[in-house]
């Protein structure tokens, strides 16, 4: 889910960081380049370590050094079939909306959403409608109370790289809210007593 | 620009340690807004990861558990998605495994493994403890 990229980027550091260490001056530019954006590798989380920093010239007319930066960085990379925790946000007759809390564009798509089911409007918000599970007569609500389990099934990256949509699927065993699961395995090995 | 799209991939924990070793888990400088080394988009990360399996986990823990798996002809991914997740029961192991029974994959052992190395999901009354602990780990991933 998280991995390592090396990128290479020319750096100005702007005068009033060059008090700091280089390296600390380095990583701050980098901040506020890289972090919270979507490139094609992925979402960037956190500048790892600086390789190398090259040169510090400073061109004509500028008033500070730049650098010739290598340097690693954490991206937030899931790979199709990856399964992923994550919290309710909102539901529509579409499908449901997941978050991670730094990641928000999660989307599970109405055919992808455990069968049979049933859609109906929300009893406690209005703007919303909810999504319903009916297994073995038994009714299941999807709702944030619980993690929600979902599979990887595709991602895709806009033109524009600033933000980035994934699908999930949780009509699977396993996925979904981790409440419809728990006691499972109880039951399981019930079975293999027996 | 791009010199290694893939230059590793790493598991949630180490994230967290990484983040950690920022200075991260020092809550009361966020309160003070001395958002200096750790930003703010990155405090979101740590917050999820803290929900996760990564908290409770340890360097130790981790490196076992990955060396004990290569005995079940699991992918890394698969193994890095285990231990991500810590799957607590076959229900829950099933969807991270690409077809189990086509590749005589041994389930049960593997939970067995999870069970025995990786240490339960957090809860709220351990995640105290759970912070503390891993501040002293401050390694380099």
């Amino acid at each position: 889910m998280f991995c390592l990229s090396e990128l290479e980027d020319t750096v100005r550091v702007p005068p009033d960081l060059l008090k700091l260490p280089l390296e600390v001056a380095i990583k701050k530019v980098l901040q506020k380049l890289f972090l919270d954006k979507v490139l094609s590798i992925g979402l960037c989380v956190s500048i790892y370590d600086i390789k190398s920093a090259e040169g510090g010239f400073v061109l004509p007319g500028d008033g500070a050094p730049t650098y010739k930066v290598v340097f690693i960085i954490v991206v937030f990379r899931p790979f199709v079939g990856e399964v992923i925790a994550a919290r309710f946000k909102e539901s529509d007759s579409n499908g449901l909306r997941l978050t991670l809390g730094f990641f928000e564009d999660i989307y599970v798509p109405a055919p992808l959403i455990p069968r049979p089911n049933r859609c109906e409007p929300d009893p406690c918000n209005r703007n919303q409608m909810r999504w319903v599970w009916i297994f073995e007569e038994q009714e299941y609500i999807i709702d944030d109370s619980y993690q929600i389990n979902f599979r990887v099934e595709n991602i895709s990256y806009p033109p524009v790289p600033t933000e980035r949509a994934e699908d999930g699927a949780i009509d699977d065993d396993g996925l979904g809210p981790v409440s419809w699961w728990e006691g499972c395995s109880e039951r399981n090995n019930e079975d293999d007593d027996t | 620009m791009i010199v290694k799209a893939n230059a590793g991939t790493v598991t949630n924990f180490e994230v967290l340690d990484l983040l950690n070793s920022k200075g991260a888990s020092k809550d009361t400088t966020r309160v003070m807004g001395l958002k200096d080394k750790v930003s703010s988009s990155e405090y979101k990360v740590y917050d999820y990861l803290m929900e996760t399996a990564a908290s409770t986990q340890t360097r130790e823990s981790v490196t076992k558990f990955s060396d004990k798996c290569k005995d079940f002809k699991l992918v890394k991914a698969e193994i890095l998605n285990i231990i991500n997740l810590r799957p607590s029961s076959d229900v829950e192991l099933t969807p991270i495994i690409e077809k189990p029974d086509e590749r005589e994959i041994d389930t049960e052992g593997i939970l067995e493994l999870v069970q025995q190395l990786l240490p339960p999901l957090p809860t709220l009354e351990s995640e105290q403890e759970e912070t503390e602990n891993a501040e002293q780990e401050e390694t380099a991933v």
